[in-house]
C-alpha cells in the first residue's frame, strides 16, 4: 500500500472513530461526518489523477453535491435540537432511554 | 517533492486527529479547515488543477463556512481545547492506533508514486480532471439532472425539518 491510500483509508476510520465515540456535541459527530466525506473526495480524486482515468473525475464532483445534501439535512437536524432541549448537547437526546 | 508530499500527509493524519478527538466544535471545524487545505496540496502535488480549487472553493468557502457558523448553536463558556484531559487521552490513542497501523501495514512501501497526471512536462491548455469534469456535462448529463433533483429534494427536507407550529420537525415550539 502507498502512503497516500494508507493516509486516506486512516482518515476515513479516525472519522468514523470519532463518529462512534462523540459524546458532548451533535456538531462534533456532523464534523466527523464531514472528515468522512473529505478523506472519500480525496480518494476518488487520486483515483482519477493517479492512474490517468480521467472520466472519474466526475465522481469527487457528484459525491461533493450529494454531501451538501447530507451536511445540509444533518445542520438542519442540529438546528431543531437546538431549537427543542436549548442545545446540541447528545445527552438530552433521551427520549428513547429505558 | 516526495518529502513535500510526506509533509503534507502528515499535516492531514494531525487534522483528522484533531477533527476525531472529541473536542468543541471550534477547534474541530479548525481542523477541518486545516485539512481540506492541505488535501488541496496533496491534489496539486499529485497534478491536478481544477479538483483541488473545487476543494477549496465549494468543500472550504461553502460546507466549512456554514459549519462555522452553525458552531454558534454549540457554545459553551469553557471549550474542550487540547488541555482537557480527555481529549489528550482521545489524541494519545488515536495516534497510537495510528501509528501501530502505519507500522504493521505500511513495514516496506510498494512504491510512492501511483502516477501523476502532468508526466508529461508540458503545458497544457486542456487539463486532465477538468476535462474530466467536463465529461460529467457532456455524457453524464443525467447525472447533472438527478444530482439538481436530489438538491431540490433536500431543500424541502430541510424546511420541513425546521418548520415549528406542530406542522414539521418541532413539535414542541
Amino acid at each position: 500500500m502507498t502512503p497516500i491510500q494508507m493516509t486516506f483509508s486512516t482518515m476515513f476510520l479516525l472519522g468514523l472513530m470519532g463518529l462512534t465515540f462523540h459524546r458532548t456535541h451533535l456538531l462534533s459527530a456532523l464534523l466527523c461526518l464531514e472528515s468522512m466525506m473529505l478523506s472519500l473526495f480525496l480518494a476518488t480524486s487520486l483515483w482519477a489523477l493517479q492512474l490517468s482515468t480521467i472520466n472519474i473525475a466526475t465522481v469527487p464532483m457528484l459525491l461533493l453535491a450529494f454531501s451538501a445534501c447530507e451536511a445540509s439535512s444533518g445542520l438542519a437536524l442540529l438546528v431543531a435540537t437546538a431549537r427543542t432541549h436549548g442545545s446540541d448537547h447528545m445527552q438530552n437526546l433521551n427520549l428513547l432511554q429505558c | 517533492m516526495s518529502y513535500l508530499v510526506c509533509v503534507l500527509l502528515f499535516g492531514l493524519m494531525v487534522g483528522s486527529v484533531g477533527v476525531a478527538s472529541n473536542r468543541s466544535p471550534y477547534f474541530a471545524a479548525m481542523g477541518l479547515v486545516m485539512v481540506s487545505g492541505v488535501g488541496c496540496g496533496v491534489l496539486i502535488c499529485f497534478g491536478g488543477s481544477f479538483l483541488p480549487l473545487v476543494f477549496f472553493l465549494i468543500y472550504l468557502g461553502g460546507m466549512m463556512v456554514v459549519f462555522a457558523f452553525s458552531a454558534a448553536l454549540s457554545a459553551e463558556p469553557y471549550p474542550y481545547g487540547w488541555g482537557n484531559r480527555s481529549v489528550k487521552m482521545y489524541v494519545a490513542a488515536y495516534v497510537l492506533g495510528v501509528g501501530c497501523a502505519w507500522k504493521v501495514l505500511l513495514g516496506k512501501w510498494s512504491g510512492f508514486w501511483g502516477g501523476n497526471l502532468d508526466e508529461s512536462g508540458e503545458l497544457l491548455v486542456l487539463r486532465g480532471d477538468m476535462m474530466g469534469v467536463a465529461a460529467m456535462h457532456d455524457v453524464g448529463g443525467w447525472m447533472l439532472v438527478l444530482g439538481g433533483l436530489g438538491l431540490l429534494l433536500t431543500l424541502f427536507v430541510v424546511l420541513e425539518l425546521v418548520r415549528g407550529v406542530s406542522r414539521g420537525g418541532l413539535r414542541t415550539v
